[in-house]
């Protein structure tokens, strides 16, 4: 019976105009839209690894020098672009791109789309996250509003319910026949999705990427069935289709731009950040109370030379066979690190603060929950944004503390000497591994759970208003 | 004795309005019963009552012995309903709105078969695969009938199911329903058309104002005697 239902819905959608041009409409926009987010991929992924190449070239290039200048000298890493940000940019076009890494400074990631883009970019891009979150949406509701009215104001469901079929097999048929039409229009752009993001062959065998990408269809399937059964239930609900008509375009409005924004600014007003600047300030105040390893009159650098003295049972630093800069330097470079790291972990939790907020409002609204779900899938969420901050860190500092110690072993006078050019060849480069799905699924589990509630609970509050609808 | 259909003190009150007064009533296998009355009598309130739509204030009402309050799936496979005006789905064409009611009422008709119940119902051949949004009312009224009587129900249930039919078709719509009533059907229909109800029914009864004011054997009336006897109920 529920497939009888099903199948007439179906049909019936498709021989429907209003839908056709609709679907349509939706369909070309997420096919650009994937197309567009494809060949934006393919070239910011084509310049920073051609970046990334560059720098680590000019890095294992350089001619003889003293390690610490090859540490000012410094490198880049450059954030590869994630293989589903194609479906969904997320925080990508704000974030930054490259960040360059040298030492004594915690450089922060720039060069981001939005800071070389115009002010245009804000009003928001056209991805397949953009389509798919908000534009399907309303056509669901455009498709579902007269889904119970109609038949109500023709009589048909009289004459349906006349031949033995219950009210809940009527609502389940219909949202299984809008939920066929409504995949008619999505699936021919993830399988364009899909075929453009596995024909490449450093994807193609991946199987992590895979789970994601089946992950998020997944989502979305839950997400589009909430709002179908949610029109179907409106529809039940309302006497009239005009009005299920304004209480669906009602909710949409609330839940995908009143509640969001509303969200971010209490977010930002209870959990305030500091800026960049006083973060500078307040890191270089606190850097001051360590080695300062550019100041030979420093009086934390002469006590550190008195104990290496003793250590070695010399009297003096020529005798020593280590370079007392060097060795400064390293201590100076794990101080400021430190530092710096309590304080991006304090901003991070900041961030982290605010975005749990509009995370766990996935609860009270189902668009925030498939936001951060659908971001953290394709690997442009914040989550995934620090982990290649935290990771450049690691690697600058890695870097910095190997070419400290290079420098410590070169004894005194090391200043007056260059090591040969092969030494740099020898150091790694920074070479960016993303997580894998297992690191996000931490992240995955608020959003992802608030997802199945919603359908749980609008499943059986829906049937309950369904068994109470009026026929008569 | 179990009547294919009762009402026992049936009564329905609305918040403004009591629309139904103790309706008691037995209709047997085969016979044709015809409920007269005027807008608001309370005719599509008690058709309503018997297809389990609208729950009774007090009293019960029976399908097959079955009280239809209690058993509203299961009463619904013996009965089958045509309302005044029969609104299909309008994308679908005639054929596929008949295979789909006939689908959800238990029974999976070959094409040829649903074809000939459409054009025994009066639907022109050429008609059947057109989209039912272009059909005119009559000939929406012609793919219910199809539907009732494809569903081979014990019962039938007509609230003003000749309206929009022209005379050819109310004539024919007549006759299916001797043939049917010959079969054992139970035929329970409201309308206004004296000359109809005295024509198909066995009996006629006369509602005013939620109440049956009168039932009595359409054997013993000629058309004239009817209408003296609706008129002297209803003004």
């Amino acid at each position: 019976m529920i497939q009888s239902i099903a199948q007439k819905e179906f049909v019936s959608t498709l021989r429907d105009r209003r839908f056709v041009v609709l679907s349509v409409l939706v369909l070309g926009l997420l096919l650009a839209a994937t197309l567009v987010g494809r060949a934006s991929y393919s070239t910011l992924q084509q310049e920073r690894t051609l970046a990334q190449q560059t720098v680590n070239d000019q890095f294992h290039h350089q001619p003889n020098r003293h390690p610490h200048r090859v540490a000012h000298y410094g490198s880049f890493a450059f954030r590869p672009k994630s293989a589903l940000s194609l479906l969904d940019s997320g925080l990508d076009s704000f974030t930054g791109a490259s960040v360059f890494l040298e030492a004594h400074q915690q450089n922060s990631v720039n060069f981001s789309q939005a800071q070389q883009s115009g002010s245009l970019i804000r009003f928001g891009e056209l991805t397949v996250a953009f389509v798919l979150q908000l534009l399907v949406p309303l056509l669901i509701v455009f498709l579902c509003f007269s889904a119970f009215t109609e038949e109500r104001e023709t009589g048909t469901l009289k004459l349906l319910l006349s031949q033995g079929v219950s009210l809940r097999q009527v609502a389940w048929g219909k949202i299984a026949g809008y939920g066929w039409a409504v995949a008619l229009v999505v699936a021919p752009a993830l399988a364009l999705a899909a075929w453009l993001l596995f024909g490449q062959e450093e994807v193609a065998g991946n199987p992590d990427l895979w789970a994601r990408l089946c992950l998020f269809v997944l989502s979305y399937a839950v997400y589009y069935f909430l709002w179908i059964v949610g029109s179907v239930v409106v529809s039940a609900w309302q006497d009239h289709a005009r009005t299920a008509l304004v209480t669906l375009l009602g909710c949409w409005m609330l839940g995908t731009i009143i509640l969001p924004k509303a969200t971010a600014n209490v977010g930002a007003h209870l959990y305030p950040t500091i800026t960049k600047a006083q973060m500078d300030a307040e890191v270089h105040e606190q850097a001051q109370k360590g080695i300062n390893g550019h100041d030979p009159q420093d009086q934390r650098t002469a006590a550190l030379k008195e104990d290496l003295l003793m250590q070695y049972g010399v009297t003096s630093e020529k005798d020593l066979p280590v370079s007392v800069p060097g060795l400064v330097m390293a201590e100076s470079e794990a101080y400021t690190s430190k530092v710096y790291q309590q304080h991006f972990t304090d901003l991070t939790r900041t961030y982290e603060r605010q975005n749990a907020l509009s995370t766990l409002a996935g609860l009270l609204n189902p668009y925030q929950a498939i936001r951060p779900l659908s971001m953290s899938l394709a690997g442009s969420d914040f989550a995934h944004y620090v982990h290649f901050q935290q990771a450049a860190e690691a690697y600058r500092y890695q870097l910095v503390q190997r070419l400290n110690t290079l420098q410590a072993g070169m004894g005194y006078g090391d200043k007056e000497r260059k090591l040969d050019a092969a030494t740099w060849q020898a150091i790694p480069t920074f070479a960016y591994q993303a997580p894998p799905l297992r690191w996000a699924l931490g992240y995955l589990l608020v959003p992802a759970l608030a997802l199945l509630l919603w359908a749980v609970g609008l499943s059986w509050l829906g049937l309950k208003v369904i068994d109470n609808t009026r026929v008569a | 004795m179990t009547y294919i259909l009762e009402a026992k003190d049936l009564r329905k009150q609305y918040p403004d309005k009591l629309a139904l007064q103790g309706l008691n009533l037995q209709i047997e296998a085969g016979e044709v019963f015809c409920l007269l009355g005027q807008n608001g009598a309370g005719k599509s309130t008690t058709i309503n009552l018997f297809l389990g739509f609208v729950q009774p204030t007090s009293g019960a009402a029976y399908i097959n012995g079955l009280e239809v309050a209690k058993n509203p799936l299961e009463i619904k496979r013996h009965l089958a309903y045509i309302p005044e005006n029969v609104m299909l789905y309008p994308h679908l064409t005639g054929l596929e709105n008949l295979g789909l009611f006939s689908q959800l009422a238990g029974f999976a008709y070959a094409e040829s078969e649903l074809r000939d119940y459409l054009e025994q119902a009066g639907l022109p051949p050429e008609a059947v695969q057109r989209r039912v949004g272009t059909y005119s009312k009559g000939m929406r009224q012609k793919v219910g009938i199809a539907i009732a009587v494809a569903k081979h129900a014990k019962v039938l249930l007509l609230d003003e199911p000749t309206s929009g039919l022209d005379p050819k078709a109310s004539n024919e719509f007549s006759e299916l329903l001797g043939k049917l009533s010959g079969q054992g059907t139970a035929v329970f229909m409201a309308t206004h058309d004296l000359f109809r109800a005295r024509e198909v029914g066995t009996r006629v009864g006369i509602m005013r104002e939620g109440e049956l004011v009168d039932v009595r054997p359409t054997s013993f009336l000629n058309a004239n005697e009817l209408e003296q006897l609706y008129l002297h109920y209803t003004h």
